[in-house]
């Protein structure tokens, strides 16, 4: 159930999104925009966005989270504090050009994807919910950002090897740090989506009997599991680092994406909101 | 009477550097050439401007034309003690506006044979501070100079024209910036005995790498070429070892060889775990492998790639030197507007307009108020009274600042401008 106060500062944070985002790009390529102010009006929808999420608590606690519409939001609000958070120790305003837009697309598909079950069945009200979907969507907040980082270590690098240098490069920080970043992200994104996995599979299994039950949801984070997996491997033993590194995070990132848009339409199950 | 601001120069393109040499003023005597065009009679404030590419004498004159010869004559003077020959076709004029707008260039590094080097600013006040110690700064180019810098600032900040290096060894330093972002962990190589080695090596040495390797064919050479530029040698033989320590090569051997192939830079990767690499192929001939570009997490250069970076770099600061030309043009329209303001006449009616506005205000307070019951002829003698002691008060002023404009007095317009800001008469 959305009332309009709700619609209203979904809607408020959507538009934040939107002009964090435009100024952003103004930033990154006429260089006319003063750096501070796109992270400003981020943080300006961020607080938007979690009166919003407060209210949709109060009134449904965590079972809100649950509902395909309202977990975007839930992963897109984790998505942009941990953000604002790198930034405040890195200043990566380039990092908030792929946030932003990023943010602003799964808020304004909040509503899109919004359908399905509107109640949350007694089953779910458990202790499990917020524990599992919390630890997930962190996973997820962490691997968005690295996909973030990601690009740009692309643009950069292809810039480098085409020997370019345009302005939008010059705010870009080095391939070093930006690398650094990626393993950093990597190293905590892969420990949340662990437990999130972890997690999930004994709520099935204690509540439901079944542990693992080929949910479509279950096949793609084991999927993206066993990628990061890799990649946290290839990294720490065989230097599996710059270019094909970013490349593996990407591809990551974009399974979790394409099922948070699209699965759930594809494979209805216990995920995207269907509690049957 | 206006104070004119004249400016007669001879800059690198106006120029020769042989003749720009024979009027060069040396530092130490500056100060005495300074008191010396003080001298001249129209001149009424002066800056010397003496760089490589440029000298300029910079002043506020009581006479455009008379002041314009003064200044050729005082120029030719200083030529004269080196060598005659005649000046004037390699000197440029300019007057009012004109003036105003090729100091404000020249400051905002406009006017600069690398357009928006940084260097032009600091000369400029180095030289600006050295005129007001003489004692030949005055308040129209104490005003002039320091708009110049802020324009100066402004042009910089809201333009792109100091951005992207220029020469080849800080564009190497530049994109070693947009791989690396620390330098105290980072070896670097040197391969070859090449002048332009050399520099690059300094150029890298003073971002504070943590070792510079040097190798060359007769180790001799690079014994001495460590010893000068504080590396460690190596021996040719062994510098194939050395490179997976190596975050930058530099190549500037002569030989017409290749050094370094791919193959050996694929091994090399395995080695390190394939931490980045960059190499620098600077000399006459390449020294490198250039499918090395083609491995993941390495970065070849060679001469020619830093070079069309740097033009490029330069063409965008052309381009961005078109803003800055604007936020001039601005800034020239608004101190003409402040220089006109210093003319006397202006000045003495906003000042009598603010008193009788102070004067206007009080008589409407009082008779509205505690005076309420005052009779025609009272208030008459009121209005009279008060208009004569604005009068008598302004009397010495306006008669003081008449006499100062008919003397050609110095201060004539010292007095103005402190006049207009005590007064808060600059909105009017």
């Amino acid at each position: 159930m959305t009332l309009p106060m709700d619609v209203l500062l979904i809607e408020l944070t959507a538009v934040a999104y939107l002009v964090a985002a435009g100024s952003l790009f103004l930033y990154l390529f006429r260089g006319n925009v003063e750096s501070r102010l796109p992270a400003a009006i981020l943080l300006t929808g961020f607080v938007v966005h979690s009166l919003a999420l407060i209210r949709l608590f109060l009134r449904q606690g965590f079972a809100a989270v649950a509902l395909m519409g309202d977990a975007l939001l839930f992963n897109s609000w984790l998505m942009v504090g941990i953000y604002l958070l790198i930034h405040l120790k890195y200043r990566l305003t380039v990092l908030g050009g792929i946030i932003a837009p990023l943010a602003f697309l799964m808020t304004f598909a909040a509503f899109a994807v919004s359908r399905g079950a509107t109640e949350v069945p007694p089953g779910f009200q458990t202790f499990w919910l917020p524990l599992h979907v919390t630890l997930a969507f962190l996973g997820n907040a962490v691997f968005a950002l690295a996909f973030g980082v990601s690009l740009i270590y692309l643009l950069q690098e292809r810039h480098l090897k085409h020997k370019k240098l345009t302005l939008v490069m010059k705010r870009f920080p080095p391939l070093e740090s930006l690398d650094r970043l990626n393993y950093k992200l990597l190293m905590w994104g892969f420990p949340l989506m662990t437990l999130g996995i972890l997690t999930g599979t004994l709520w099935a299994g204690i509540h439901w009997g079944d542990y693992w039950s080929w949910d479509p949801r279950q096949i793609s984070s084991a999927i993206v599991w066993l990628l990061y997996g890799a990649l946290l491997h290839g990294r720490v033993t065989a230097g599996l680092r710059g270019k094909k590194a970013a490349v593996l995070t990407m591809v990551g990132f974009c399974v979790v994406l394409g099922y948070f848009l699209w699965g759930d339409a594809i494979f209805p199950s216990r995920h995207g909101g269907r509690f049957e | 009477m206006q104070k004119q601001i004249v400016i007669v120069g001879l800059n690198h393109r106006s120029a020769p550097i042989e003749v720009r040499e024979s009027v060069a003023f040396e530092n130490s005597y500056v100060a005495d050439a300074l008191t010396r065009l003080r001298g001249y009679p129209s001149i009424l404030e002066g800056v010397i401007l003496s760089t490589c590419n440029r000298v300029e004498v910079i002043a506020a004159a009581s006479d455009e034309k008379s002041a314009l010869s003064e200044i050729m004559l005082f120029l030719a003077e200083q030529k004269a003690q080196r060598h005659a020959g005649a000046l004037d076709d390699h000197t440029y004029t300019y007057h009012d506006a004109e003036a105003v707008r090729h100091l404000f260039r020249v400051a905002a590094s406009l006017d600069s044979m690398v357009i928006g080097e940084p260097q032009i600013l600091g000369q400029l006040k180095n030289y600006y501070d050295t005129a007001q110690r003489a004692g030949t700064v005055g308040t129209v180019l104490h005003r002039l100079f320091h708009r110049s810098f802020s324009v100066a600032k402004r042009v910089r900040s809201e333009t792109g024209i100091g951005s992207g290096a220029v020469s080849v060894s800080s564009v190497a330093v530049e994109l070693a910036k947009r791989i690396f972002d620390r330098f105290d962990d980072k070896t670097v190589m040197l391969i070859g005995a090449g002048k332009m080695g050399d520099l690059m090596a300094r150029h890298l040495q003073s971002v504070g790498v943590k070792t510079l390797m040097v190798t060359n064919r007769t180790f001799e050479r690079a014994l001495a070429i460590a010893e000068r530029i504080q590396g460690n040698p190596i021996r040719f033989e062994d510098f194939a070892r050395y490179l997976a320590m190596c975050d930058l090569v530099i190549g500037c051997a002569g030989a017409p060889d290749i050094l370094i192939d791919a193959a050996t830079i694929e091994k090399v990767l395995r080695e390190r775990k394939y931490k980045a690499m960059f190499f620098l192929d600077i000399g006459d001939r390449r020294n490198f492998d250039p499918l090395i570009n083609d491995l993941d997490n390495v970065y070849l250069y060679n001469i020619d790639d830093l070079k069309s970076v740097a033009d490029e770099n330069l063409q965008e600061r052309a381009n961005e030197a078109e803003k800055a030309e604007e936020i001039v043009h601005e800034e020239v329209q608004s101190f003409i507007r402040w220089l006109a303001s210093l003319e006397q006449v202006p000045t003495i009616t906003a000042l009598r307009q603010r008193f009788e506005e102070i004067r206007q205000r009080e008589i409407e307070k009082s008779l509205g108020g505690d005076l309420k019951g005052l009779s025609e002829e009272q208030r008459a003698a009121i209005e009279e009274m008060t208009t004569a002691m604005v009068n008598k008060m302004l009397h010495g002023p306006i008669s003081q600042l008449k006499k100062n404009s008919a003397d050609h007095d110095d201060d004539g317009t010292l007095y103005i401008a402190a006049l207009r800001k005590l007064f808060n008469l600059e909105k009017q």
